[in-house]
């Protein structure tokens, strides 16, 4: 027997068990892999919160069929903890959607599982452009890296800012954000003065900070996955005196997330980040989301993982309400598809199967409360995942 | 006759699981890849008394090794085995002929530089290993050309239990043998061995690459397995998991490390998916137990049992 007719006939099982429980409950089954625990905890956090308000807002049904959700831990970047959590998702539980996923190498080695088993699945954060081009059943309700950093270059070159110095983290995001970045800048006709990749591990940024400022460059261009060393590099920025110099930070949202943006203190103020959310986001669509997520978790932020979390619900439920367990309508039915988000406006671009979204240049300011903000200061209205492989 | 006895009692064991838990067979898989590993630990600090953290160095490598042969070259499964494997000894070879000189605190410093240094180099050469994206793009022949790596993952689970078997037969033989038995002089007392004759420094240079080619052959399961190599193979936490295991099953005799695992993976497993949230904390609560109430691991659980019912009459 080969490989394929061993899987169809796993799937007729699985066809036939399901086939007989429509007929009674029809609940819609939906596993999300993302890390409960460990040092990256903080996504599957936000990601429940943010689907405790979707659940608050929307109810735990759509059109009749029940909603349930199955969660599996993946802990950090570990592709064969993640490939076998959905293994058993869609072979134990017969889940009828995927979502989650944190990191490429995670959500990489499950396109073969969803390319076999015709599963949809909505990536809630998993950014490297390549992704989507391994399985067309992969939707993403994220964003890219290059969809965040060459906006950031146009608006650069526009304010003033002729030089960079590019400090990213060494591994494969950080080069692609480094990469756009460089390329919309240089085109633009900025200079680059100087590239500086960072190990993955680095706590100490002095050094970095330190190289950067000899170069004297107009601003210091950087990516660091968001969390505690995104924090030290700030930290190192601010403590390092750069302002006095005249040295502008700028970066993806991910360097001044809202999980860590209180702890960078007033001397944080002013640097200028793009993103695709911030919590500040003056819509009453995003107000209204806040105060849900304050009132359900009084200890809560809202950042780019609650809205890739809320988005991916509303492309489930999409999903659910036109195909129910027939995932290929309800893909046909999102994909193409508009709609309002906390964000702003999202369209999940055929192309790509990434939403196409305004992207925000922030500042750091004070906020009314007296608490620091990202305050958009200028909107790049749809800007689709430029990053896509175009072969 | 006796020897044979846990031998069966571990196919057992396997074929039960297989009937028992059919739709878990890729987390099964997992476990029995953990514990050629593990068994890969044993060998070093459970028979040898070399204490490394490093292990994640040689298993990593065997995932590259094993991933990049079936990308460019053959994707025979035996075939990679033996490529990883190799790969697995000579990095175990070249990096041992230094750290085997040293003990203690230093080698385990040594070891821990040695996997990041492997995983650092593995990030930059992404051209290729595909970085921090991974290495993708496996897809397996058939096992002997015959038996088909299959969705539900029955194929990849007897294929693993199949390398286990010959893994631990061969270490066993290995033990018993002069050489195993010099290797136990030198973890009791390395300057008597010294005294008497034993080339103790080529010794453990020659454990560690047995063992660099055990981890070596887990470590290209895993990447056939998974079908993608990531940079956590080379992870601090798959050395100190793999550590952790060991010593939960009890060190030196084999069993334990594959006892260690199964109840350490199981728990795991078992606790994650009850409550994905909190699970750490039951993992940590049975560790400490078991160090606290079984020092000597759960392979030492009968003969405590017997010793406090001892003390009870």
């Amino acid at each position: 027997m080969n490989k394929t007719n061993a899987w169809k006939l796993a799937l007729a099982t699985a066809v036939a068990v399901g086939a007989t429980q429509v007929a009674r409950a029809d609940t819609i089954k939906i596993g999300v892999v993302a890390p409960f625990s460990g040092p990256f905890a903080i996504y599957g956090t936000q990601f429940k919160n943010a689907m405790d308000v979707w659940e608050a807002q929307h109810g735990k049904s759509v059109a009749g069929h029940k909603v349930e959700f199955i969660f599996k831990d993946s802990g950090g970047p570990n592709p064969s903890a993640a490939r076998t959590a959905t293994q058993e998702l869609l072979i134990k539980d017969r889940v009828n959607y995927l979502a989650g996923y944190v990191f490429t190498p995670n959500a990489l080695a499950i396109a073969p599982l969803i390319n076999q088993s015709h599963t949809p699945t909505v990536i809630w954060n998993a950014a490297t452009s390549v992704i989507n081009a391994k399985s067309k059943y992969f939707l993403r309700t994220s964003m890219t890296l290059p969809q965040v950093s060459a906006p950031l270059a146009d608006w650069a070159y526009a304010n003033g800012i002729k030089t960079v110095v590019t400090a990213v983290t060494d591994y494969g995001p950080g080069i692609d954000a480094q990469k756009a970045f460089a390329k919309e800048f240089e085109a633009k006709g900025g200079k680059i003065l100087d590239d500086i990749r960072m190990p993955i591990k680095t706590t100490d940024f002095g050094p970095f900070i330190q190289r950067a400022k000899t170069d004297k460059p107009n601003a210091i261009f950087s990516f660091i996955p968001a969390g505690p060393p995104a924090f030290s590099f700030v930290k190192a920025y601010t403590d390092n005196g750069l302002k006095a110099d005249g040295i502008k930070l700028i970066g993806t949202g991910d360097i001044d997330d809202e999980t860590t943006l209180q702890g960078l203190g007033d001397a944080s103020i002013g640097i200028i980040t793009s993103q695709h959310y911030s919590q500040a986001h003056p819509s009453k669509m995003n107000q209204e989301f806040v105060a849900e997520l304050k009132k359900l978790h009084p200890d809560a932020v809202a950042n780019f993982a609650s809205v890739g979390a809320y988005d991916g619900m509303h492309v489930l439920y999409r999903m659910i309400e036109a195909g129910g367990k027939d995932g290929a309508k309800g893909m046909k039915a999102v994909i193409g598809s508009s709609w309002e988000s906390p964000r702003g406006p999202l369209t999940l671009d055929p192309k790509t199967r990434t939403v196409t979204q305004n992207m925000y240049i922030r500042e750091i300011t004070k906020g009314p409360d007296g608490k620091l903000e990202n305050k958009e200061i200028e909107t790049i209205k749809n800007v689709p995942d430029v990053g896509y492989p175009t072969k | 006759m006796k020897s044979l006895l846990p031998f069966a009692l571990m196919a057992l064991v396997a074929v039960v699981a297989f009937y028992a838990f059919p739709y878990n067979l890729a987390f099964l898989t997992r476990v029995v890849i953990t514990m050629i590993l593990v068994l890969s630990l044993d060998l070093l600090i459970g028979v040898t008394g070399i204490d490394t953290l490093g292990q994640a160095a040689l298993y990593g490598t065997g995932a590259y090794a094993a991933g990049l042969f079936a990308v460019h070259v053959w994707a025979d499964p035996v075939a990679g085995l033996l490529v990883g494997g190799l790969a697995g000894a000579v990095v175990a070879f070249v990096s041992g002929l230094l750290l085997m000189r040293t003990h203690g605190l230093t080698l385990l410093m040594l070891t821990i530089a040695v996997a990041e240094v492997f995983q650092e180099l593995a990030n930059k050469l992404d051209w290729l290993t595909g970085g921090a994206d991974g290495l993708g793009g496996i897809t397996m022949n058939p096992v002997f050309g015959t038996w088909q790596f299959d969705f539900i993952g029955q194929t990849g689970y007897i294929y693993a239990v199949c390398v286990l078997f010959i893994v631990t037969a061969i270490l066993k033989v290995v033990i018993g043998s002069p050489f195993g038995l010099s290797l136990r002089g030198i973890k009791d007392s390395p300057a008597r061995m010294r005294a008497i004759g034993t080339p103790v420094g080529r010794r453990r240079v020659a454990v560690y690459t047995l063992a660099g080619a055990v981890a070596g052959i887990a470590g290209a399961l895993a990447a056939q397995s998974t079908a993608l190599v990531s940079l956590s193979v080379y992870d601090f936490q798959v050395s100190a998991e793999a550590m952790i295991m060991l010593i939960l099953g009890g060190t030196g005799r084999l069993w334990g490390a594959l006892i260690g695992t199964a109840v350490f993976m199981a728990v795991h497993e078992v606790a994650a998916s009850v409550d994905p949230f909190n699970w750490l904390f039951i993992i940590g609560f049975l560790v400490l137990a078991v160090v606290y109430a079984v020092p000597r691991g759960l392979i030492g659980l009968p003969e405590e049992i017997r010793r406090m019912v001892g003390r009870l009459k």
